[in-house]
């Protein structure tokens, strides 16, 4: 701080400098006259009184320039001693206005206050003929009433005790207090009498009119209930009534149940049915009735009212539902099923076919229940969201939790749940079952790729499906997938699994020459028999068949599980836009399906296991002596043999016909996409083994020419029977035929590095070394002093 | 909800008798919420959450560059009530994990573990991780289950053991994040089992469902 003060000092200091000429009017000369005086040299003297000229022609100019700005000067001051008298006049003037402001304010002050007296006397005044009014109206009501209740007409007393009931209270006691307070207090009484004697008619007309079941008077007297601020017992009484209708309908069809002849169209569902008139009448009952209440007892009422009807529904519901358990066997068929499913169960099985009807009507039972669970949600919803538009967000949550704990928690909802849970374990066990049976009966028709299970089982595995589907519970559904889901990877995967574990028997020696003939010979066999018995295999040619319609099989499995998946997605779209489930639903099912959908991924590997097992059993043995052949072809020719070789082909030829023999036998039994699957994988083979006998051989030039050929030709064959790019496969053995076809070693450099052009080597420069070596007229010296 | 920014995906299935507590555990995982007056759980709840955790770097090169690993926990919060056996044993297949949750005030929650665990042995598969969890801590003065007790419980059995509190939050991150730890760490090792197993197509080499197939 003291350094920055110094700092900011010091400039000043230095800037001491005299003031510029022509600012020093009245000031003394910088020339003092000590200094003239002190001076003795004539040229110092000299220079001093120019200096001293020229100070004093400064001065002259200044002098000058003040004397002319004299007569502006002098002009100005006459005009300020012309305003002056102006002045003083505003001055006058802004005192006046001053206090005329003053005396406005006061006066405005003083008005206000009176109107504000005047505000107060006005609404003093309201209420007092409010007041007025309400006594009037209190006098009215009493005479009123008893005139009403003289001529019965209840609804006109129930409107002035519902005035009476609307009047401030307040008022009533005020008016007590009054002049005329004895004669208020008698009349109040009067009319607190009528109002008991209202009630009390009111309900015993209620409760004559139920019991007459005279619907006008019944609804007449509903109406009344809420005019005399008994909303509860007017809704309470009048469920009562509704609630005695529901009953006898209920307890009349479960009657016509009883009695229903097991003939009958709808015998197999008729529980079902039961409860779909159940519940069809109490949504006629509260379509019917939801616009008295709205009316008449305002909005947010209709959950009073169906929560006292779903008592009734639970107690009816209950009834039927009993009723099936005991006629349909419900809860001894589930013993005996759970039992069947324990594993190593002695007792009898039960004939999955058997459940087939009660699973359909429990689904159905379930979708009944939903659909009208929903349809009360849907309308208690609308009506408390009539009610709480103005509501807080708390009163409104409350209300969705009344809702929830209404339809969750009724016995309806519990019944169906229990009864849904049972049908799950049943469910499971007929897909198992059917599934396994399915299994047992496999049969294999002549000119079919697959067997019979396939299909079979998903038809079964999306029938279940569906009727889970059915019941329009989500969480049923989804049990339903994920136990699909179990049933097609463990145990129906182990199935194809341990029929493809058999494996493909190893070719013998005649199974090589008898090539194409051991397919033929298949489907006839086949063919006599008009079916192929998967189970117990027998002969060689069985045994290969089972493996490739296994494969066939497998393929299909994990193509159906994709489909199914398709198709379970789009039907739930239409179930999920319905709003069924709630939020998680839609996330639920698509989670459990896509648990389904990866199963399609494991039959593909399972595929793929099968395929290298074939490749390796049957194809690899097969093909490995074929190519072995390769070896005892001299690849050392000379012109002569070389052209022999033209006329007589010494080995690709045969080659090509053994493989064509051998892959037609697939052909015929694999689906295109395997057998194309089989044929990449040996073609792969066939590149590998070739590889191995052409390190093996020797060339000269001629016979490097020859195998140029004969890779040409297995290559062109090989592209004509697979789909597949195989060039890339050979992509190695081109580039060996290449180098065993050149002329000199060093040729080699015109394909090597920067003059590969497109040529991308698959060969390492160890890998051409050794191939350059096979050639017997190539020096290895050559080869060595190569630079790759 | 993207599927694909996750890096693995595990099914978490909350098991145990009604009223432990499974559904207030997920919530103020999923959530952090602890809502009182919860309402019994109808079927079967789902809740999804995502969470990262930071792998060692080591292992982390084998299988993604340095990137913070995503996980995305399925919780599959079950009924407790009997009534939805059939829905909640449908789940435990599938699952990787199972929380077997028992209230530590309520000695009847802790009496049917055997049960539950019976259930997991018929059901779920033998390679899934299983969690026993004592809920309400936050109840102490009320406990009726010693930790010792569940401890020496868990261990016959061969699980891990954790006590929570839903209400107070205790310890529910720690028994989900190491849940997803263990759960990583464990699919790395399948990965890489998996890895050296596979034949290469063309080539002859043994055939793993000879090997793979012993369910049952």
């Amino acid at each position: 701080m003291g350094t920055e003060m110094a700092d900011f000092d010091s400039p000043q200091k230095l800037s001491g400098v005299p003031p510029p000429e022509g600012m020093g009017g009245g000031r003394c000369s910088e020339i003092s006259t000590e200094l003239i005086r002190s001076l003795t040299e004539l040229q110092e003297l000299e220079a001093v009184y120019e200096r001293l000229c020229g100070e004093e022609k400064v001065v002259e100019r200044e002098l000058d320039a003040l004397l002319e700005q004299q007569n502006t000067i002098e002009s100005k001051m006459v005009t300020l001693h012309r305003m002056g008298p102006n002045l003083q006049l505003i001055e006058g003037d802004a005192k006046q206005l001053a206090g005329m402001i003053t005396f406005t304010c006061n006066l405005a002050e003083n008005v206000s206050s009176k109107v504000r007296q005047l505000d107060l006397a006005k609404n003093r005044l309201y209420q007092a003929i409010q007041r007025a009014d309400d006594i009037l109206d209190l006098k009215f009501c009493m005479d009123g009433v008893q005139t009403a209740l003289r001529n019965e007409d209840y609804e006109q007393a129930a409107a002035h005790i519902h005035r009476y009931l609307c009047l401030d209270k307040s008022v009533i006691e005020l008016s007590r207090q009054g002049k005329e307070g004895s004669m208020i207090d008698a009349n109040l009484k009067l009319l607190q009498e009528a109002e008991k004697r209202l009630k009390a008619i009111v309900t015993e007309k209620f409760a004559i009119a139920t019991k007459e079941g005279d619907l006008p008077q019944v609804e007449r007297f509903f109406k009344i209930f809420p005019l005399l601020g008994l909303h509860e017992e007017g809704l309470s009484k009048f469920s009562e009534y509704l609630c005695k209708q529901v009953a006898s309908k209920a307890e009349e069809n479960l009657l016509l149940v009883l009695g229903t002849d097991m003939s009958d169209r709808r015998a197999a569902v008729i529980f079902a049915d039961t409860l779909t008139l159940l519940f069809e009448g109490i949504a006629r009952i509260v379509e019917t009735h939801q616009p008295i209440v709205e009316t008449y007892y305002g909005p947010g009422r209709l959950y009073t009212l169906i929560k006292y009807l779903q008592v009734e529904c639970d107690r009816q519901v209950e009834k039927v539902v009993d009723k099936f358990i005991k006629q349909r066997d419900y809860h001894q068929q589930f013993r005996h099923v759970q039992n069947s499913l324990m594993r190593n169960s002695t007792t009898e099985k039960i004939e999955p076919r058997e459940l087939d009807p009660i699973l359909t009507e429990v689904t159905l039972m379930n979708a009944r229940s939903e659909l009208y669970l929903r349809f009360l949600r849907k309308r208690i919803s609308s009506d408390f969201e009539v009610g709480d538009s103005m509501a807080s967000e708390e009163v409104k949550q409350e209300h969705q939790k009344c809702l929830d704990k209404l339809l969750n928690n009724c016995l309806l909802s519990c019944t169906m749940q229990e009864l849904i849970g049972f049908y799950i374990t049943m469910e499971e066990y007929f897909m198992r079952e059917t599934v396994n049976k399915a299994v047992a009966l496999d049969t294999y028709e002549k000119g079919q790729l697959t067997s019979s299970m396939v299909d079979d089982v998903f038809y079964i595995v999306k029938k279940c499906i569906g009727r889970a589907l059915s019941s329009s519970s989500i969480d049923c559904l989804c049990a339903m997938i994920n136990l699909a889901t179990t049933e097609l990877e463990s145990d129906f995967r182990d199935v194809l699994c341990n029929k493809l574990r058999m494996g493909f028997p190893a070719t013998t020696l005649q199974d090589i020459q008898r090539g194409v003939t051991s397919a033929v010979n298949i489907m006839h066999s086949s063919l006599q028999q008009g079916k192929f018995d998967t189970k117990g295999i027998e002969s060689t040619d069985e045994a290969k068949l089972s493996f490739l319609v296994t494969l066939n099989n497998v393929e299909v499995c994990s193509e159906n599980i994709s489909t199914l998946k398709k198709t379970l997605e789009s039907d739930c779209t239409k179930l999920f836009s319905q709003g069924i489930g709630g939020e998680q639903a839609q996330a639920k099912f698509d989670s459990c399906l896509s648990d389904l959908a990866a199963v399609s991924s494991k039959f593909r590997d399972l595929l793929q296991e099968g395929l290298t097992e074939l490749n390796s059993t049957a194809i690899k043995p097969q093909v490995q002596p074929w190519i072995n052949t390769f070896l005892s072809v001299s690849h050392n020719i000379e012109e002569e043999e070389f052209n022999d070789y033209e006329a007589n082909d010494p080995w690709v030829q045969q080659f090509i016909l053994n493989l064509e023999q051998q892959m037609a036998e697939f052909k015929a039994s694999l689906s295109p996409v395997i057998y194309d699957s089989l044929t990449g994988l040996m073609t792969s083979l066939v590149a590998v083994e070739l590889e191995r006998v052409v390190l093996k051989s020797t060339f000269n030039r001629l016979g490097g020419l020859q195998f140029d050929k004969e890779l040409r030709s297995l290559i062109a064959y090989l592209t004509t029977v697979t789909t597949w790019t195989i060039r890339d496969k050979f992509a190695r053995l081109s580039q060996m035929a290449t180098i065993l076809n050149l002329e000199r070693v060093t040729e080699i450099l015109d394909y090597w590095g920067a003059n590969s052009g497109p040529l991308t080597w698959r060969l390492t420069p160890a890998e051409v070394r050794q191939v350059l070596a096979l050639r017997m007229d190539f020096r290895s010296e050559d080869i060595k002093r190569l630079r790759l | 909800m993207s599927m694909e920014d996750y890096d693995f995906l595990f099914k978490i299935v909350l098991i145990g008798n009604a009223g432990v507590g499974k559904t207030c555990l997920v919530r103020r995982f999923t959530q952090g919420l602890f809502p009182p007056g919860q309402g019994a759980t109808i079927g079967v709840d789902f809740m999804i959450k995502t969470v990262e955790i930071n792998g060692e770097k080591v292992k982390m090169l084998h299988l993604l560059m340095g990137r913070q690993r995503r996980s995305e926990l399925q919780i599959w919060d079950t009924a407790g009530q009997e009534r939805f056996r059939s829905i909640t044993q449908s789940y435990y297949r599938s699952a990787n994990a199972l929380i077997l949750t028992y209230d530590i005030t309520c000695e009847e929650s802790f009496r049917c573990l055997p049960e539950w665990l019976r259930e997991i042995e018929q059901y779920a598969s033998n390679k899934v991780i299983t969690v026993l969890v004592g809920n309400k801590i936050d109840l102490a003065e009320r406990r009726e289950v010693s930790q010792q007790r569940a401890e020496e419980f868990s261990e016959a059995q061969d699980m891990y053991y954790l006590e929570t509190s839903a209400k107070e939050s205790d310890n529910v991150e720690k028994l989900f994040l190491d849940l997803a730890c263990r759960l990583i760490s464990e699919a790395r090792q399948n990965t890489l089992v998996n890895n050296v197993s596979s034949p290469l197509p063309g080539e002859g080499k043994s055939i793993s469902y000879l090997t793979c197939c012993n369910f049952n």
